[in-house]
């Protein structure tokens, strides 16, 4: 059955790029859409058979003389990370059609339906590659196309080279990885294949698993966008087309991820807590400094790319609590921790793919994406408005949207640490769990910026264009997202089993089942829970839904010990119910009690005595998230410098020219000094350069008596030789001296 | 950051008692000339002639003054041949009859009132004293008197200068913002009566052309405890 999915893929994918490069130009885009829906919807059924069935699945690609057997092979970790990629894939497909109208006249846009469909063929090779050398290429593919895909609106030299910086800080990031897989595969006898890597990795030093770990980390951490190693994500986001930027962040950023967990908790087990707690702190780290710098940012797209940067942080902060957890033998924990990271991971491409849509379509529509010119498109366009406000809800974790459950449960995995018993390792989960506070709320305070900005208020600026509307494929692909930003938050209780499967996988516990328990089903009762506890939660109304809903409850909860019963618990489900019910109350009070009593003047809004209210009087973006930046003055450290034109004894002032310079912190702490260094290093060997030919000469002999000299130990006739050579090339030179 | 503490308690309370008790301070106000009953025909139409607001009035043996003109120029108490006799209270507010409050008085502003003042053309000068209110000796917040910036949380619109062309608009928005019920308070001569500019060819003559005017503070200025006595005017309505 997988081998049929994984055949169509790969046979509509070629028939893709066939069809996007043979048909004419006005076809192409639409004809590409077509058939990029069928190849996500192969893809997609390819991970979930997988994360379905009980085995692993595995297809035999070719044998290669001296590297060995290349193999496809589909767990459900990548059966998890396959259907959340088909989900981006699918409705990029559905928006892209309508979204590249915009660029027809000026691109070729069959070239782009082949990449495309190239990039989802590296995709999948990356997430099913089950050997070294096809996960390389796959890795390295998928970065190619990626840059392709990225600066594909070639215009001049500033807008390549953000893409460049990604392309290149990718490839830095690759080698990383090939080394520590190279070192892996060292000790595997000769063998690529995952599965003999994992069966060879215990016999791995405590210094050869460092190494792994750090280089992987690495590697992975450029493509996941953590910090410090994430200045190319900001940059590449709003050069790239919208469609490309929904794909960076909901697609190719989780392979990062993918890399991540792949290597440190399934091939190379971790067996101490370093290296869980380096993941865990740069992930909280990475959050926090993204999601600030989202707050500043006026553009759209930076500014959802800099939360992409948060997100992942969020991300991989699970990732290492799980990694912890795991080390200090809590598979219960780690798994908790895991399903909580896997749950963001999909939230999030889930809703980040939703906001770049709505930004391109704002910035198709308007000519800009400039929050501090944009405002009032609720008007406009009122069901992209409902969409987005459902991705920004769901962003900032507000309940009962989809980011809530997953940084509830992240949170909550975090407080776990009290289970733990270093003292060390508590205080570094407390504070990467108030890091990821912080950064929940910023992330709150930066999407009620984003959209009451953009939607909210009168335009603010008078060139926006306001006549027409987004496309009806632009729409849906906008609205199957949010239904499913809708449906990941307020069931959560079906959503944890699924990924329950997948941690199964990876700890060997059964995490899901200490999640949710089977409030629905007094009869069957839970292994740990006693039927005094579920007649507790019956009499609160955990049962509610019973009859009409499938599973075990819709309550999340995690119990504990006899003494602290539950540990955590929470239900969206219920939460929704609940909200329902209240708004419409205060509806009904609102307007048949209160709406009796007074009645409401409507009078033109507050202008400060002028005529009208003109759209530079409007609260600004800047306005808005200047608290946050006067707040963290000291992380962005804005450099002002001013110049006034005087005149008139320098009392009248002709203009002010204010110039505000802000270096990021990551340049100006890490990357500045390292650049200031090395060509400080440079300029003083480039003193060895001075065009003088005796002197270059002498260079050479010294070279050549230094490796005479280290050589000596292991070529003994080389010792004998040595001064033979040396004086033919002195002669030589002398010669030419 | 330490020595404004002991300086602040060393130096006690400073604070007016008005409204408790009298204030009987130097200077606290500049005072009004004192109406005559009766006057001499001659010693009457040199005060008409000398006033330069035409703030005094000789009618049938009496020299009636206007306080809502009068800009306290002294030249009918000190350059006239028959000088005035000047009084040196400052209880000078009034209710106006064009006001729209009349009765009943609201009784929303008995606890705090919230101040929006609208600068319309005025000099400077009843603005300051309009500042003064703010200061530790004044300090108007002890009677529950606040400066607000928006018109959406004022109750009482505090309009001081002469309502030029260019300030109409404004104080009308400002007038039409404010949630009802609602006071106009008109301070200094100019907003009562266009002042020592009278009705010209940019200004009217005072508020009351404008907006319905519930309370009058002559004095030009009027000292601050003049305003501070129409405010508690129109927090009370007696």
């Amino acid at each position: 059955m997988l081998d049929a999915f994984t055949v169509s893929f790969f046979v509509i994918c070629c028939a893709g790029i066939i069809v996007s490069v043979l048909l004419p130009a006005g076809m192409s885009s639409r004809a590409a859409g077509c058939f990029g829906v069928a190849a996500s919807i192969a893809m997609g059924a390819m991970g979930g058979y997988a994360l379905a069935s009980q085995t692993p699945f595995t297809i035999a690609l070719w044998s290669l003389p001296q590297i060995g057997p290349l193999c496809l092979s589909v767990d459900r970790l990548s059966g998890l990370f396959l259907v959340v990629s088909a989900f981006v894939f699918l409705t990029t497909s559905i928006y892209s059609p309508e979204y590249l109208k915009a660029y027809r006249e000026e691109f070729d846009l069959r070239s782009l339906g082949a990449f495309y469909f190239a990039l989802m063929v590296a995709v999948d090779l990356v997430l099913t590659a089950a050997d070294v050398l096809t996960f390389l290429i796959g890795w390295e593919l998928m970065s190619l196309f990626g840059y392709v895909l990225v600066n594909y609106q070639k215009r001049g030299e500033e807008r390549t080279r953000p893409g460049y910086l990604m392309l290149v800080m990718g490839e830095a990031g690759f080698v990383a990885v090939l080394i520590a897989f190279l070192m892996i595969a060292a000790h595997s006898q000769g063998s690529i294949l995952f599965s003999s890597l994992r069966a060879h990795s215990a016999s791995l030093g405590r210094t050869g698993r460092w190494g792994i770990f750090l280089l992987s980390f690495l590697g992975f951490g450029i493509k996941t966008g953590l910090a410090p190693f994430n200045r190319w994500l900001p940059q590449a986001h709003p050069v790239a087309p919208a469609n490309v930027s929904a794909l960076l962040s909901g697609a190719l950023l989780n392979l990062g991820v993918y890399g991540i967990v792949r290597v440190n908790a399934n091939l190379v087990l971790v067996r101490s807590v370093g290296p869980g707690l380096v993941v865990l702190v740069i992930g909280a780290f990475s959050a926090l400094m993204g999601i600030m710098y989202a707050n500043r940012n006026d553009d759209m797209k930076e500014m959802l790319a800099n939360s992409s940067i948060e997100n992942m942080g969020i991300i991989t902060t699970g990732v290492g609590a799980g990694l912890v957890f795991m080390a200090l033998r809590q598979p219960i924990l780690a798994g908790i921790a895991w399903i909580a990271a896997l749950y963001q991971m999909t939230n999030h491409s889930v809703y980040k793919s939703l906001l770049f849509f709505g930004a391109g379509a704002i910035d198709t529509i308007t000519g800009t994406r400039r929050l501090d010119r944009l405002g009032g498109l609720i008007k406009q366009m009122p069901l992209l408005a409902i969409f987005f406000l459902v991705g920004a809800l769901s962003i900032s974790a507000l309940p009962p949207m989809s980011g809530f459950v997953s940084e509830w449960l992240t949170l909550q995995s975090l407080l776990q640490s009290a289970a733990l018993l270093s003292r060390p390792v508590k205080a570094l989960f407390a504070l990467s769990g108030a890091g990821l506070a912080l950064t929940a709320g910023l992330a709150v305070t930066c999407f009620v910026k984003a959209y009451t900005m953009a939607f909210l208020g009168v335009p603010r600026s008078v060139r926006m264009r306001r006549d027409t509307q987004p496309g009806f494929l632009i729409r849906l692909a906008l609205g199957v997202s949010a239904v499913f930003c809708l449906l990941l938050g307020v069931l959560p209780t079906y959503v944890i089993p699924v990924l329950g499967r997948v941690t199964q996988g990876l700890t060997g516990a059964d995490a899901a089942t200490a999640l949710v328990p089977p409030f629905f089903d007094r009869a069957r009762g839970h292994s740990q829970l006693p039927p005094a506890f579920v007649a507790d939660f019956h009499k609160l109304g955990a049962q509610l839904g019973q009859r009409v809903l499938p599973g075990s409850g819709l309550v999340v909860l995690h119990r504990g010990a006899a003494q602290n019963p539950v540990v955590f618990a929470m239900s969206t489900s219920y939460m929704l119910v609940t909200l329902v019910v209240l708004a419409g109350f205060l509806f009904l009070v609102v307007r048949f009690v209160l709406a009796r009593r007074a009645e409401a003047v409507r009078k033109p809004p507050w202008a400060g005595g002028l005529a009208s209210l003109l759209p530079e009087l409007t609260y600004t973006a800047t306005g808005f998230s200047n608290p946050v930046r006067v707040t963290f003055n000291a992380v962005f450290h804005p450099q002002a410098s001013e110049e006034r034109l005087e005149m008139v004894a320098g009392r009248f002032r002709k203009s002010i020219t204010r110039v505000i310079n802000e270096v990021h912190i990551f340049d100006r702490l890490i990357f500045q000094p390292v650049v200031d260094r090395v060509s400080h290093i440079a300029q003083r060997l480039s003193r060895m350069h001075h065009g003088r030919l005796n002197a270059y000469s002498a260079y050479v002999l010294g070279t050549l008596l230094a490796v005479l000299l280290l050589s000596r130990t292991h070529m003994e006739e080389h010792l004998v030789l040595s001064p033979a050579l040396i004086l033919i090339v002195a002669l030589l030179l002398d010669r030419v001296l | 950051m330490s020595q404004w503490v002991i300086s602040g308690l060393r130096k006690g309370v400073v604070t007016t008692r008005y409204p408790g008790r009298e204030e009987t301070a130097n200077g606290v106000s500049p005072g009004f000339p004192v109406a005559l009953t009766s006057v001499s025909e001659e010693a009457g139409r040199e005060l008409e002639a000398i006033c330069p607001t035409g703030a005094i009035r000789f009618e049938c043996g009496e020299a009636h003054v206007d306080y809502g003109r009068c800009v306290h120029c002294f030249r009918c108490a000190r350059s006239a041949r028959f000088p005035i006799e000047w009084e040196s209270g400052y209880e000078w507010a009034r209710l106006a009859s064009t006001g729209t409050n009349s009765a009943p008085w609201p009784k929303a502003f008995k606890k705090s009132m919230h101040i929006r003042v609208v600068d319309a053309g005025d000099c400077g000068a009843c603005l300051n004293e309009v500042k003064q209110l703010n200061n530790p000796y004044y300090n108007m917040h002890r009677l529950g008197f606040f400066i607000t910036p928006t018109p959406r949380n004022a109750d009482i619109l505090l309009v001081v200068g002469p309502v030029n062309d260019h300030t109409r608009l404004p104080l009308q928005q400002t007038y039409e913002a404010m949630p009802t019920p609602k006071l106009v308070m008109a301070v200094g001569a100019c907003a009562l009566s266009g002042g020592v500019f009278g009705s010209t060819f940019v200004t009217g003559g005072g508020v009351k052309d404008v907006l319905p005017v519930d309370v009058e503070v002559p004095g030009s200025p009027p000292p601050p405890l003049a305003i501070l006595h129409g405010l508690l005017l129109a927090a009370r309505g007696v």
